[in-house]
């Protein structure tokens, strides 16, 4: 059915991201020449990857073919473009196509040219393996890539790796990365050798295994995906090393690496072994509603513009599991009819999140470039600095703040619907979860309402509160471009619900036991759910009931005002002059929610006043707030610490002696021959 | 296109109508209030006669705002402007059903507030930053409640349309229910929460260190202040109308003709002065809570919210 051209598409993409490498690595010498042939590749690979993941979506029909076969050991990795998978990649390269272009700009400034070859060669290997991740078709293909994509990120992460935080974050990266790599492995393993076959057509069936060996696999799946996806209490890298990474780098890995982990937690967890338990489902439900509130929360108390963003992923990584624990639990229960709300409101959000995330790491890469600083108390005033990033980036938080017409708006509504069927339909007790998950969600999305009037109100407006900012200057128009790509993207998202819905139809009918939720769109500009006709909303119309309330109010001023000029004055400085230092601090602004809820964050806090002549009259006031790091202290804390006492103990065995080992070798060849005999 | 376009007139006289008594909702208030404390009180037509001297005055700008500053003011009163076509008023269907029911309503709010809270820091005042944090906070910190109020009568109506909700309400046979006074006690206080009431911010005071959403809007001055003031007005009563829909939607017209609907704005009038006057009283015997005592009086509003779900559904 498919034409051979089609099959080639995926590996077209991977052989341009290698020419890319190689041609990258030719004019390593020109910083300039190599950034160029470098990220201008990488977006024509992704380009393609994104046409073979269209036509699957179009066409519904997926697209297989072999990436590498080796017949002498008999090893062939196939890929298939699943609709989950085209997704995916659609979603990789909404991303990926404007971060590239992002860096050909980016790059220039944020890394010395020393390094650009490296950073650039990375930057393709990382792209390729993730879409490697998203189609691959076997067990073997899959860890391969997935331990590139993890090395990727851990050597784009330590790209200023003279700073200690920064190779801090990228060890923890790597630690927790290969923690979750090696509960994959142990789990896909166990699974391919009860299946017999490395293929995941054949292991991911649903039928494989059952029983309690059904729930430890998925236990160490969630553990191995989670860890990528961000899921708290397994996130404790990622508000380090998103962040530390060159500011496109923390767009590609915010938007697009934990939706890696999220495809694992899709693929395998919720439909890749069998119909899931309502334990499952409520396991993602509440850890997926946890993560959400908790994220949110933290972000709101950062005050460094890159760390508030990696915070607000872990949330957002929160709702897009929540809804996916919405439609597990659904299925267990057994209303896949129900399910698909759920579900198709989960992958809506991702490929949201992706876009808005995108857009505003990209937004702060140019503030951190223009300002070379991350902190907020240090900027202000950058709108009328920085007119275009400072509009983008507002659109990107009125996005992620879940405000209508944008696309955040679309995707909570789904949720919420999907909540509340739940409510209504899932029977006995198990309901009673879901309007608390709602009320949940509903203050999570308020808080990030808040978080991110502080991340743009403290950036962009008001006074310059450093020489930096005082300084700042737009960005060149090849870095506004893909800002522009972005809030495109995210618009057209909100705008067009029912035509999001009819492509994710092709998603949902293609997953095991569930329904086809085009059913869910009435016609491109809106959707509804239910059966009444009345659960509907189109936000089209809802931005046309604001454009006609704006121009009701510029009706009313203007009837006044249509001749006179707008006077200009200086601002009341309460008795005083207005300086940056009276302003109020991106500090303060959190501050009553830190005092609200002081018994999650159980903050610390000093206050010091230096004096010199009297403690009446304080030359300098210092003053000083710590949030206690909840999950590290009393989590992890504990943890490391078993695991270095039982290597202590296992000390004892490596005495270093060379009989010790010896006796160690025929102890163990004896055990095994006799284990071997007896069967 | 017949239906879009009565859609649309429907959603024009909506919010022309509303528009228009907003002010005298607020006057009213004022005028009880201060009857209460045996004061004469402004004349009832206050409201209106400052939103015309507000109107006609200078437009007066800091330096250093941004078109923010400029458009804050404007997106809040389209925001409250847009809300009013979601929500029956005299007819049991909003005027433009399907375009968002009550999450719509919701998220346009919200739209609203974002948008004026970002603009009371553009003029790096002290006051506005202040006021910015606190109502954003305190409106989060609602948002559940509401929402779980909103729920348990969605729910009972099988919709999130605002529109099918009140229908529901109408079927014969459906009368007050125990759990509609937990709801309706649980989103009384989200009403005095989202539209500055006293105990939770007072809208009479300019004590800078009590103030919430005055001290929002402090920098604002002629017609920028007037469309704040306005949309304020309409907020409160468009919550009021939300609540009357929710659990007390007798009376209210089910046909487009004459007697019935000279009957609903009637009933819906009566019901109106009813919620005044108990905000009234509400006002008057209390005194304003310290901020961070706030957050306790939400959180007896969503308990109530579960506690109606629980006992209505379980």
């Amino acid at each position: 059915m498919i034409p051979f051209a089609v099959s080639a598409l995926v590996p077209a993409a991977l052989i341009a991201h290698a020419l890319a490498v190689a041609a990258s690595l030719v004019s390593s010498r020109h910083a300039a020449w190599c950034r160029r042939i470098a990220f201008g590749g990488s977006a024509l690979a992704s380009a393609l990857a994104t046409s073979a993941a269209a036509v699957v979506l179009v066409s519904g029909q997926p697209i297989a073919g072999v990436l590498f076969a080796h017949s002498a050991s008999a090893l062939v990795v196939d890929y298939v473009v699943t609709p989950l998978s085209a997704w995916f990649l659609l979603l990789l390269g909404v991303v990926a196509i404007p971060v590239a272009i992002y860096s050909i700009g980016y790059m220039a400034h944020a890394v010395r040219p020393s390094r650009t070859p490296v950073v650039s060669v990375t930057f393709n290997v990382l792209i390729a393996a993730v879409s490697v991740v998203f189609v691959v078709n076997d067990v073997i293909g899959f860890l391969f890539a997935w331990e590139v994509m993890s090395l990727a990120t851990a050597a784009l992460v330590a790209t200023e790796h003279e700073t200690r935080t920064t190779l801090r974050a990228a060890y923890l990266c790597l630690v927790m990365s290969h923690v979750g790599t090696g509960a994959l492995a142990a789990a896909f393993f166990t699974l391919a050798s009860a299946a017999g076959s490395m293929s995941f057509s054949a292991i991911l069936t649903g039928h494989v295994v059952s029983g309690p060996a059904r729930d430890l696999l998925f236990a160490l799946f969630f553990v191995g995906f989670g860890v990528k996806a961000g899921v708290i209490p397994l996130h404790i890298w990622l508000p380090e090393a998103h962040p530390a990474a060159p500011s496109s780098i923390s767009a590609l890995m915010s938007a697009v690496l934990i939706t890696a982990g999220i495809y694992g937690l899709f693929r395998v967890c919720a439909f890749g072994l069998g119909t899931p338990t309502i334990a499952w489902g409520l396991t993602f439900l509440g850890l997926g509603a946890l993560s959400a509130i908790l994220g949110v929360l933290y972000a709101l108390t950062q005050n460094d513009l890159k760390r508030l963003l990696a915070y607000s992923t872990i949330e957002n990584a929160g709702i897009i599991v929540l809804g996916l624990g919405a439609g597990m639990t659904m299925m267990a229960t057994g209303k896949p009819e129900l399910a698909v709300v759920a579900i198709a409101a989960s992958l809506y959000h991702l490929m949201n999140h992706a876009a808005f995330k995108g857009l505003l790491f990209l937004g702060a890469g140019s503030v951190v470039m223009a300002t070379t600083a991350r902190h907020l108390e240090g900027f202000g005033g950058l709108l009328r600095r920085m007119p275009w990033t400072g509009l983008f980036f507002l659109a990107g938080a009125l996005a992620i703040s879940g405000l209508p017409p944008l696309n955040g708006f679309a995707s909570e509504w789904l949720t919420f619907q999907a909540l509340l069927l739940g409510f209504e339909f899932v029977p006995g007790l198990t309901r009673v979860n879901f309007p608390l998950v709602g009320a949940l969600l509903a203050l999570t999305s308020a808080l990030a309402a808040v978080c991110f009037v502080k991340a743009f109100g403290i950036t962009f407006l008001a006074l310059p509160r450093s020489a930096a900012a005082e300084d700042a200057h737009e960005s060149p128009a090849a870095m506004l471009v893909p800002l522009a790509m972005l809030t495109i993207v995210c618009l057209a998202l909100g705008l067009f619900p029912g035509a999001v819905l009819m492509v994710l139809g092709r998603v949902t009918t293609s997953l095991p036991g569930l329904a086809d939720a085009s059913t869910l769109a009435r016609g491109p500009w809106s959707m509804a759910v239910g059966s009444g006709p009345f659960a509907q909303v189109t936000p089209a119309a809802l931005g046309v009931a604001v454009v006609g309330g704006l121009s009701v109010a510029a009706l009313l001023t203007g009837i006044t005002h249509a001749t006179r000029a707008i006077r200009r004055a200086p601002t009341w400085g309460c008795g005083g002059t207005l300086t940056p230092r009276t302003e109020y601090s991106a500090t303060a602004f959190s501050k009553p929610l830190l005092m609200v809820f002081r018994e999650i964050y159980r903050p610390t806090r000093e206050v010091e006043a230096l004096a010199d002549v009297s403690p009446y009259f304080p030359s300098e006031v210092r003053y000083r707030v710590e949030i206690e790091p909840t999950f590290e202290r009393h989590l992890y804390d504990p943890l490391i610490r078993g695991v270095m006492q039982l290597a202590e103990r296992m000390k004892v065995l490596q005495a270093g002696s060379l009989h010790a080992y010896l006796g160690y070798v025929l102890l163990l060849g004896a055990a095994l021959l006799i284990w071997l005999g007896g069967l | 296109m017949d239906d879009i376009l009565r859609a649309l007139a429907g959603a024009v006289l909506q919010a022309v109508g509303l528009l228009a008594v907003a002010p005298l909702l607020r006057g009213g208030i004022k005028k009880m209030k201060a009857r209460m404390q045996t004061r004469k009180g402004p004349p009832l037509l206050q409201g209106y006669y400052d939103l015309a001297k507000l109107l006609r005055k200078e437009t007066v700008r800091s330096e250093v705002a941004s078109w923010v500053y400029a458009l804050g003011p404007r997106l809040y009163f389209a925001a409250a402007v847009a809300a009013t076509t979601l929500v029956p008023v005299l007819i049991a269907a909003a005027p433009l059903e399907g375009a968002g029911g009550i999450l719509g309503l919701v998220g346009i709010l919200a739209l609203g507030r974002f948008a004026l809270a970002a603009a009371a820091l553009d003029t790096g005042s002290p006051f506005g930053g202040m006021g910015s944090s606190r109502e954003m906070t305190i409106a989060a910190l609602a948002e559940p409640a509401l929402m779980l109020g909103l729920f348990t009568s969605a729910l009972a109506a099988g919709s999130l349309d605002l529109g099918a909700v009140v229908r529901s309400e109408l079927v014969p046979g459906v009368l007050f229910r125990p759990s509609d006074i937990l709801a309706l006690s649980g989103l009384f206080l989200v009403l005095i929460a989202e539209t500055g009431r006293i105990p939770v911010d007072n809208p009479a005071t300019h004590l800078e260190l009590t103030m919430i959403h005055e001290a929002m809007v402090l920098e604002y001055s002629g017609p920028d202040l007037a469309l704040v003031e306005w949309a304020s007005a309409l907020k409160e009563l468009l919550y009021i109308t939300l609540l009357i829909d929710l659990f007390v939607p007798l009376g209210i017209a089910t046909t487009v003709a004459a007697a019935p609907l000279a009957l609903s704005a009637a009933a819906w009038a009566a019901k109106v002065v009813v919620f005044g006057v108990v905000i009234t009283l509400v006002e008057t015997t209390n005194a304003k809570l310290r901020l961070f005592r706030v957050p306790e009086l939400v959180a007896v509003s969503l308990g109530l919210g579960f506690i109606g779900l629980a006992i209505r559904f379980l």
